[in-house]
């Protein structure tokens, strides 16, 4: 019997898009999921794509008029070899962080920590800022101040019973809850961080957070982002989250960002993740 | 109960543009939106008068119900025409919980499928992008509209995966100038806006313009769907309106959703679904079926402007009064004054007034 990740690497590499791979199966190529791929399978076609694609500004994403993307740039810099595409990469996160906004009743926050938002000059969120603090967690370790206020961030939007909701914590007083996807998604960008106290109980309550929420929210992007979580905490939860995944791989998966994930999180990619020291 | 007059309607939205000011700070617009917005931000030759397009509120009990012939009488009170067209729903489905009535109700869904199969559309897909959660399937599955839809053998597209295209805007509330749809709503004939009656913490209601935000990929505007709440929130539930177009809408207000809407409100039986061929006349409807004054919504208001039609008085209403269905929905504090009857409503009928 195959394993869940030559399955999974069988749909990715059936479903490029030539060199590359897009949001669907043979949908044009974006950087988000192709550089997912590309770290999952250890793909050079597919790093050669997306370093064909990088902005002159050093960022990856998607432009729709005045509004451009970046999110995809940590991802993307975790997939590129080591070279003057990657650097520019991290030099485009650590000058583009989002926009401060002062902290608002309705909305309460350290306004203080900036984070990563979806596009330059707005909001920072979880996920953007998680792919952001991993790349520079295993790409420029060096930016320590960087580090530790994404760190300090996402420990300030954390959901109050522990894991994350997509930014917020309070809305109107409130308590947002959290979402298993956008849960795991922080642990992989917090996993490894070994310092007695805060950052520690904070990967802590994460994990008992995504411990409930998996298993209600089975989808495959949470499924797979929950796989990839509890890997490289070192947790063998999952292994459970693996069954469930395999069970749900009777069909086409449509969404290859999840699908990347599946092929990662199952794979021997997960490890060009792990933060060792 | 009196309705609210044309002199009053006139009266309040004149002054909500001026107040409009404090947002567009708020948000960042700066002077120069604002100066924009007090002018006429729309080109003129894109959008034809609104006249006097029909609305009809139907009483309905439960999702129990006949819902299949409901929808089709209530499509065709309103004269849509459906024969041989290509359908697209776009129900709201932003995430799901349990505990709470965010979504619109997939049992209406589905039989909206059938209605409008029954009125001869040559296809009909349901599309959603939802803003709250990336795993779209689950969204989908947890909240009981894939069963449903595999009930009815229908398909549902994930907008927030979909291929793109670019649309210039032809209003400039905010500062976007296009946007990427996604090709399923630009390519349809027909898009049914299916928005769930809502009370919303920041533009005061949610129907079926706000509705319209769904259809906007997360992959380019991110999730919570955060840029355009950057370009203004009402700002760009009106240009993202005014790009789509909704030909039809179907308000679920069987059960809505007041207090603090759209996700942490409250559930509300407000008994109603309301039809309509123009968003902005149906929405200023459903406004009134909820005890909310339409003119004090500022993207309603704005949106009669150009759109479509604000005006109770010139909105041809069929089927139920909405001021006899109406169900007075709990808003929180910063909204009271958008409720029919307030000190400040002008309208001089008092909480008792209400249903």
């Amino acid at each position: 019997m195959r394993s869940l990740y030559e399955r999974a690497a069988e749909a990715l590499d059936r479903a490029r898009s030539g060199d590359a791979f897009g949001p669907t199966p043979g949908a044009e190529p974006e950087p988000e999921p192709t550089a997912l791929a590309a770290i999952a399978l250890d793909d050079e076609p597919a790093r050669r794509w997306l370093a064909g694609a990088q902005r002159g500004d050093g960022s990856f994403g998607l432009t729709a008029g005045p509004v451009e993307n970046d999110s995809a740039t940590g991802l993307a810099a975790l997939a590129l070899p080591p070279g003057p595409e990657r650097e520019r990469a991290l030099d485009h996160i650590l000058s583009t962080p989002a926009r401060k906004v002062p902290s608002d009743p309705v909305a309460p926050h350290d306004p203080s920590l900036a984070g990563w938002g979806w596009a330059p000059g707005t909001f920072g969120w979880v996920e953007p800022t998680a792919r952001a603090l991993l790349a520079l967690r295993l790409l420029r370790p060096q930016a320590t101040g960087v580090i530790e206020d994404a760190v300090a961030f996402l420990a300030d939007r954390e959901s109050v019973d522990g894991g994350w909701n997509f930014g917020n914590r309070f809305i109107y007083d409130v308590a947002l809850p959290p979402f298993g996807q956008t849960t795991a998604v922080a642990l992989v960008g917090l996993h490894g961080i070994h310092t007695p106290g805060p950052a520690d109980e904070l990967v802590s309550r994460g994990v008992d957070a995504l411990r409930r929420l998996w298993p209600v929210e089975r989808g495959q992007l949470t499924l797979a982002t929950s796989m990839a979580a509890f890997r490289l905490l070192e947790l063998a939860d999952a292994e459970e989250v693996e069954i469930v995944l395999e069970r749900s791989m009777g069909g086409p998966v449509p969404d290859m960002v999840a699908l990347g994930w599946i092929a990662l999180a199952s794979g021997p990619g997960l490890l060009e993740l792990a933060v060792t020291s | 109960m009196k309705p609210i007059d044309r002199r009053t309607f006139l009266k309040r939205a004149g002054i909500v543009v001026a107040g409009s000011a404090a947002v567009g700070f708020a948000t960042g617009l700066g002077v120069k939106s604002i100066v924009r917005r007090l002018d006429r931000p729309w080109d003129e030759a894109a959008f034809a008068p609104p006249g006097r397009p029909r609305v009809l509120v139907a009483r309905v009990a439960s999702y129990e119900s006949d819902l299949e012939t409901i929808v089709e009488d209530g499509l065709r009170d309103v004269g849509a025409s459906l024969g041989g067209r290509s359908v697209l729903l776009k129900p709201n489905l932003v995430e799901y919980d349990p505990d709470t009535v965010i979504n619109t109700d997939p049992r209406l869904v589905a039989a909206t499928v059938l209605a409008v199969r029954r009125l001869g559309a040559s296809s009909v897909v349901v599309a959603e992008g939802p803003g709250h959660r990336r795993d779209t399937p689950y969204v989908v599955s947890a909240s009981g509209l894939g069963e449903r839809l595999s009930d009815v053998d229908a398909r549902f597209v994930d907008l927030n995966l979909a291929p793109l295209t670019r649309v210039p805007l032809h209003s400039r509330f905010t500062e976007l100038g296009e946007l990427w749809l996604p090709r399923p709503v630009v390519d349809a004939d027909i898009v049914i806006s299916m928005p769930k009656m809502k009370t919303h913490h920041w533009a005061g209601a949610t129907l079926s313009m706000k509705n319209c935000f769904g259809c906007v990929p997360g992959r380019i505007y991110g999730w919570p769907k955060n840029v355009l709440h950057w370009a203004g929130l009402q700002e760009a539930v009106i240009d993202v309106a005014s790009a789509i177009r909704p030909d039809l809408q179907i308000v679920d207000g069987i059960v809505g959703m007041e207090g603090n809407g759209p996700i942490d409100g409250t559930p509300v039986g407000a008994g109603v679904l309301v039809f309509g061929t123009d968003p902005v006349a149906t929405d200023s409807t459903a406004a009134r079926v909820m005890g909310l004054d339409p003119s004090g919504i500022w993207h309603v208001s704005e949106a009669g402007r150009f759109l479509g039609q604000a005006d109770p008085e010139l909105i041809a209403q069929v089927g139920e009064d909405p001021e006899r269905s109406m169900t007075s929905f709990d808003v929180l504090p910063v909204f009271e004054d958008l409720k029919m009857g307030s000190a400040s409503g002008g309208n001089g009928v008092g909480p008792d007034g209400f249903g």
